[in-house]
């Protein structure tokens, strides 16, 4: 055990020693990813209000200020970690190149796509703010644990990258298993339909799923100014679970990658 | 005190059945050579077995041997992509290595980027890249190129640039895996120079090489690997 634990540290110790390399890496891939287009990373807000229009306008149970705003927070937290677990099951098969002809350790590549989907989401933030704004929402103190429950997010966020990384290696058909998981999840989690105390399959569907906490965090306060203290509780606790099991596949498996990809 | 130090390394690691949907799939996905032993469900692949060498100050080692005899694998265990399973390895300097030149390259990236991450990548700062540059570009002759996507760039044309940003980051310890069948007979000599320089700058290179006479016109010790082991290792001209 304690090998696997300075295993997993001299791999994020020598990610930190290096940030400078999936910094500069993150930055060009957003660039690379709309290098032809006329209209760049815009694309990426106009993705977003595209989303967001269609939720807000067609699943809307009546047009309102607040489902606009429910829906514009809950998408900018979705996204994210849609794009974070999407995009990490093929993350080390994407990087063998770097993988097999550099001494890198993995953590570079986990935070190089990481930090990918935190600039991505700074767009949606964008697009958040904008609709926001429109709907006309109160601003209040609450919206500090808003914030609070970004930074769980984002610490979170790491993590699950490297674990889904590791189980796209290990079991390559889980990148179409989770792509198809991530688009029934976006149906299934309260995206753009409301929980009101129902039981049934909304009612499973609500308190089963992982994602409805992450989005709570985020999203209640800034609808109604309220917190939910169970969804910050879970997700915390949540977050120290996935870190530990990603630090002990880190240590144990670390230099096993650029055997198989 | 630049020094290479291999004690009956060995890497031995199990192919492991992938899980998958699929029906099993008989052949075995190894990424290097050696001898594949056990059967079924438990096959073990024996890339190095035994491997044991001194390198010291100013040594150019040779490395030769068949296809799948374990050269590359040993390059990538002293540059610590892979990690051995049994012996002791002390490698003391700072390595840089070059690969098959699709490895560790940003194909979509121009070559004055690729220049930037390589350096980043060994660990220079962003500055000390920058003084470099010009002279990067200069020694791989590839002129206006330089701002053209890697992935433009002939296999020769990749290979200089490759073993100009090697060289002129001045590694300590540099591994070279073949890479010098690219490039034409002028630039060749030019790399060969290059070589001798950082040699005498007490440094370490090893090359693997198909090549004898490139072997015996730039290495002072030859060491030769037959499935995964020593066949011999021994010095080949004046120190």
């Amino acid at each position: 055990m304690h090998r696997i634990l300075a295993n997993a540290w001299a791999d994020m110790a020598a990610g930190y020693a290096r940030r400078r390399v999936w910094i500069t890496l993150a930055t060009e891939d957003i660039g690379d990813q709309h290098r032809r287009t006329t209209l760049g990373p815009l694309w990426l807000l106009i993705n977003y209000f595209a989303f967001a229009a269609t939720f807000i306008f067609v699943f809307a149970p009546a047009p309102s200020a607040q489902f606009a705003i429910y829906v514009a927070t809950g998408l900018l937290v979705w996204n994210y970690m849609n794009d974070s677990i999407s995009q990490a099951v093929t993350l080390f098969e994407r990087e063998q190149s770097f993988i097999r002809g550099t001494n890198l350790p993995l953590s570079a590549y986990v935070m190089r796509v990481t930090l990918q989907n935190v600039i991505r989401g700074l767009y949606a933030v964008f697009g958040c703010a904008v609709i926001l704004v429109f709907a006309q929402v109160n601003i209040t103190p609450a919206w500090l644990w808003a914030g609070l429950g970004l930074v769980i997010i984002l610490v979170c966020s790491p993590a699950v990258v490297a674990l889904f990384g590791f189980l796209g290696v290990f079991f390559p058909d889980s990148q179409f298993i989770v792509t198809n998981l991530m688009r029934v999840a976006m149906f299934a989690t309260p995206l753009f339909w409301t929980h009101e105390g129902e039981g049934g399959l909304r009612g499973a569907l609500y308190y089963w799923n992982p994602f409805t906490y992450f989005l709570d965090m985020v999203r209640q306060p800034i609808v109604d100014g309220t917190v939910h203290w169970s969804s910050f509780a879970f997700s915390i606790v949540f977050t120290l679970v996935v870190w530990a099991l990603a630090v002990l596949m880190l240590g144990a498996y670390r230099k096993k990658v650029a055997l198989i990809v | 005190m630049v020094s290479i130090s291999a004690h009956d390394l060995r890497l031995v690691y199990e192919v492991r059945e992938r899980l998958s949907l699929r029906p099993r799939d008989k052949r075995v996905e190894q990424q290097t050579g050696g001898t594949i032993s056990g059967s079924g469900n438990r096959r073990f692949v024996t890339a190095l077995d035994g491997v044991s060498f001194e390198l010291k100050a100013g040594d150019r080692l040779g490395l030769v041997g068949a296809n799948g005899a374990g050269k590359t694998t040993l390059l990538k265990v002293l540059y610590g992509i892979y990690e051995p399973t049994g012996g002791a390895l002390a490698v003391a300097g700072r390595v840089d290595a070059l690969f098959n030149i699709d490895l560790g390259f940003r194909a979509e990236a121009t070559g004055r980027r690729n220049i930037l991450l390589r350096g980043l990548i060994n660990g220079w700062s962003e500055a000390e890249i920058a003084e470099k540059t010009d002279e990067i570009i200069a020694f791989s002759e590839l002129g206006e190129f330089i701002d053209m996507p890697f992935k433009s760039y002939s296999q020769g044309m990749g290979a200089r640039l490759a073993f100009a940003i090697a060289t002129t980051l001045e590694p300590q310890i540099l591994l070279m895996d073949e890479w010098i069948g690219a490039g034409d007979a002028a630039f060749q000599a030019k790399a060969t120079r290059r070589m001798d320089e950082l040699a005498e700058k007490a440094g370490i290179i090893i090359l693997a090489s198909h090549q004898p006479d490139l072997i015996a016109r730039t290495c002072n010790k030859l060491l030769e690997l037959e499935h995964g082991r020593v066949k011999r290792f021994e010095g080949i001209g004046p120190s």
